[in-house]
């Protein structure tokens, strides 16, 4: 769908307008610029409010939108149920003709998705020993959309590791041996990566990201 | 109650609110854009927008940012570039071959790997003559004799066996560069992705 608004975008837009122009053609044509006045004051009402709250709400509706592709398509390996990751066994060229959003990433990592959400309780995400090879798993805010957390390479390092992921209000226990990381908005899209160096590596690549999980405290 | 239903489709409310929504989302399209190209370095036809993803973004900073990359990774874990033209400032086309250079020891510093694709210009990777659309640190590139690398982007395999090639699709295509783990030359913003140039296949 995304695809086809990208493609046909310009000649939809002006097709809109066209129809706009006519209807507008048509009221004055039949009973004067009074039979759009008001047509034309709720137009400019909507327009301006419209344009402010879209602004507002785009990031929410992008990061949303994946939470949705995630919830009903997932990564070709159908729904992913909230709280649960799925490790992509594809590679991005693979899924070209399945128009998944996958095939708008690279052939060079694994993907991981799910969509994080701590309100009934904290969970736990665990990643497995990773030594060398570079992997990262972006938590991205559903209201900003700015990334406000790392697991990964970069951020925490190759090793195994335990993850307590909590509201920021959160005073419980915390299992022995866990990292914590507060969730501002009490939830989150998780995108993980894993790199693959060649295609005979991507079973072992596939092992590792698969090990990338959430579980219930 | 029907007299004022009949009222309200007659008065042109409706469709002046459907006409309002429809300029707010055109609007929203434009001042996004606008906002997303102020912020975008494009230095040899290569384009990078270094506050994609970060915290701290204002109202429209981040909007913009959403819709010009998004869920992207943050800068320092990843860098994005992307380019839709060559060195000449025409679109880059399926039909036509270029060429990428990269002088001796200037492929993009990082601390895992970098990966180059070639995709529709909507970002999706399409099925090409190779069976896979990108090229990457670890595709065993092969220097020429002064250390420089040239990497061939063109539809059909060389004849020349042997060459770095990337398959591209057929029509417009966009290119993307990641840069994962980008090293001090990129983060400090010095290092310069060498522009695209069209040769003869």
């Amino acid at each position: 769908m995304n695809r086809l608004i990208l493609k046909y975008g310009t000649v939809v837009t002006v097709v809109i307008l066209a129809i706009f122009a006519w209807v507008i053609y048509r009221r004055v044509a039949d009973g004067g610029v009074a039979e759009i006045v008001l047509l034309a004051s709720t137009a400019v009402v909507v327009w301006v409010f419209g344009s402010f709250a879209l602004i507002y709400f785009w990031p929410r509706i992008t990061v949303g939108g994946f939470k949705r592709i995630f919830a009903r398509r997932g990564l070709g390996g159908g729904p992913i149920p909230v709280n649960t990751l799925y490790a992509s066994p594809d590679s991005a060229t693979a899924s070209a003709s399945s128009g998944s959003v996958i095939a708008t990433g690279t052939d060079d990592v694994l993907y991981v998705g799910g969509w994080l959400d701590v309100a009934a309780g904290p969970q736990l995400l665990h990643v497995p020993e990773m030594g060398e090879r570079y992997y990262s798993v972006q938590f991205t805010d559903p209201v900003t959309g700015a990334n406000f957390a790392y697991v990964g390479s970069r951020a925490t390092g190759g090793a195994a590791g335990d993850f307590f992921l909590c509201e920021p209000g959160y005073e419980g226990a915390m299992p022995h041996g866990t990292s914590r990381i507060d969730v501002p908005h009490r939830s989150a899209l998780l995108i993980g990566r894993v790199f693959v160096a060649d295609d005979d590596d991507r079973e072992a690549a596939y092992a590792l990201a698969k090990q990338i999980q959430l579980a219930a405290v | 109650m029907s007299n004022f239903f009949a009222w309200v489709a007659g008065s042109g409310v409706v469709q002046g609110v459907i006409m309002g929504l429809t300029f707010a989302y055109l609007t929203t399209v434009l001042i996004l854009n606008a906002v997303a190209k102020a912020q975008t370095r494009t230095i040899n036809g290569w384009s990078a927008i270094r506050r994609a993803g970060q915290p701290g973004n204002g109202l429209l900073l981040r909007a913009a940012l959403q819709k010009a990359l998004p869920v992207v990774n943050s800068f320092d874990e990843a860098a994005y570039w992307t380019a839709t033209s060559d060195a000449a400032g025409r679109r880059l086309q399926g039909d036509r071959a270029y060429r990428l250079h990269f002088a001796a020891n200037q492929l993009p510093p990082n601390d895992a790997f970098w990966s180059l694709t070639a995709t529709d210009t909507g970002g999706y990777q399409v099925s090409t003559a190779s069976g896979t659309s990108s090229v990457n640190s670890h595709s065993g590139l092969v220097e020429n004799a002064d250390g420089s690398v040239d990497i061939l982007l063109q539809a059909h395999e060389p004849s020349d066996a042997g060459r770095n090639w990337l398959a591209t699709p057929r029509g417009r295509f966009k290119l993307m560069l990641r840069v994962y783990l980008p090293g001090a030359g990129i983060v400090d913003g010095e290092y310069a992705v060498p522009p695209v140039v069209e040769v003869q296949s």
